[in-house]
């Protein structure tokens, strides 16, 4: 009975003209498709987001006085103590800006510094790790931007959406940084992706020089190297506490940790690439 | 048409949820993954082309947000949705237990295609399995805990949204 027969298989005859129509959908309509559907959902997390920061408002209205009065006490003191290096910080920088006129060396590249907070955390098993931040196109960030925070590097930024953007953690598979051992100036290869339950998110690290060494109770400080022209040098990637040799036998492999606050961050900061200054005449 | 929309309209409230219990859950390294809820109810319940464009629009949903060429989840999600309508004539896919055991053995079977898709990414694919066999255990209890209140919020919601006789 052919009609019986169709209707069994109707089910897949759908389904395989789904995938033709899928294969032959030009890249432009898919890539508009993707930017709709994040845009369509992309009000759901920012608004969660700023349900928690509402409802961490209410929870600080409950503190007394004498709570705000400590806090705005131990605020100056942070505040009196980040004066004093901001002012170290303008006169090394004065510095640097008359060694640079002196030798005619090229400006180093400055940054513009865009904090954001974290609008959702999308940390998916072992495929990819990712944030939403509540900035995008409309606060000027573009794709590719390093992202930080107090403990070294946050990621950089994957995509760019009208409102939001993406942050691809350094946590991540297969996101591949150059990097360097503190006190080295040899670049390495360092590679996110290993994110055990419960424990601390790990990196590896490849093509490490043979004689470098460091163990869990010796760890060493892996930082950004410079190359490649998205990190600035010297951010913390992380602790390097294991070494072993490679299989080829020509370098060495680590493990990396990562800072376990990586996972939890509510505030990141977005080093925007500042458009180069016209250079001052001789 | 209705029908759909309205199922749609459910499930992304699912995926915004289980959205939510993952951003808190980041810290301990945690990750429900609840694909196969999100088609059962289309596949097991709607007509095929209505069922089908849930599947669709929630993979592409799905797409927008996580690190993976546009059209994986969709893919996935069409396919699962194919082989359940068709078996779903088979199977005792009207009682609460029988639905809750469909779209656990669904999201088993997504979870694995998605990870042997995605397993390449990962530097060492060892620890990465143990990872993933560890999430996909917990988001096995998970789905079966919310599942039957996911169905009945479907279902409720589909009864309300129900055009009104025209000689009321």
């Amino acid at each position: 009975m052919p009609p019986q027969r169709f209707d069994q298989a109707r089910p897949f005859a759908t389904l395989g003209a789904v995938i033709v129509v899928w294969l032959i959908l030009p890249a432009a309509v898919k890539t508009f498709s993707r930017a709709t559907f994040f845009e369509f959902t992309a009000p759901i997390a920012t608004s969660a987001s700023y349900v928690r920061d509402l409802q961490e408002y209410w929870s600080l209205r409950a503190h007394s006085n004498s709570d705000l009065v400590e806090a705005g006490r131990d605020l100056a003191r942070v505040n009196a103590s980040f004066a004093v290096s901001a002012q170290h910080n303008g006169e090394l920088e004065a510095e640097v800006t008359r060694l640079e006129g002196l030798l005619h060396l090229p400006a180093l590249p400055g940054y513009r510094l865009e904090s954001a907070r974290v609008a959702e955390r999308d940390l998916g098993s072992s495929w990819w790790q990712r944030f939403v931040i509540r900035k995008g196109r409309n606060f000027g960030l573009t794709e590719g931007a390093p992202v930080i925070f107090t403990g070294g590097v946050v990621g950089r930024i994957k995509e760019v959406h009208a409102y939001t953007a993406v942050v691809e953690l350094i946590s991540s598979p297969g996101i591949r940084l150059a990097a360097t051992v503190d006190g080295d100036s040899r670049p390495v290869s360092y590679e996110g992706g290993d994110n055990p339950t419960f424990g601390r998110p790990r990196g590896s690290v490849e093509f490490l020089p043979l004689d470098i060494f460091a163990q869990a109770s010796q760890p060493r400080r892996l930082v950004t190297s410079g190359l490649g022209g998205v990190f600035p040098a010297g951010l913390l990637i992380g602790q390097l506490v294991k070494i072993e040799q490679s299989s080829d036998g020509l370098f060495n492999t680590g493990i990396v940790q990562l800072d376990p606050r990586l996972s939890d961050l509510t505030e990141v900061t977005v080093l925007e690439p500042a458009p180069a200054e016209a250079a001052p005449p001789p | 048409m209705r029908a759909g929309l309205i199922t749609f309209l459910t499930t992304v409230l699912l995926w915004a949820l289980v959205a939510q219990v993952n951003h808190y859950l980041g810290g301990a390294h945690v990750y429900f993954f609840v694909g196969g809820l999100l088609i059962a109810f289309g596949a097991l319940a709607l007509p095929l082309m209505a069922g089908m464009g849930v599947s669709l629009a929630i993979g592409g949903v799905c797409d927008a947000n996580a690190f993976v060429p546009f059209g994986t989840h969709t893919l996935l999600f069409a396919s699962a949705h194919a082989v359940i309508f068709h078996l779903r004539d088979r199977l005792p896919h009207d009682d609460l237990i029988s639905r809750v055991v469909i779209a656990l053995f669904a999201n088993l079977a997504l979870f694995l295609a998605l990870s042997f898709i995605l397993i390449d990414r990962a530097p060492a694919p060892a620890p990465a399995w143990i990872r993933l066999f560890a999430d996909l255990a917990c988001s096995q209890l998970f789905l079966a805990l919310i599942a039957p209140w996911f169905f009945s919020l479907q279902q409720r919601a589909l009864a309300l949204g129900r055009p009104v006789p025209a000689w009321r």
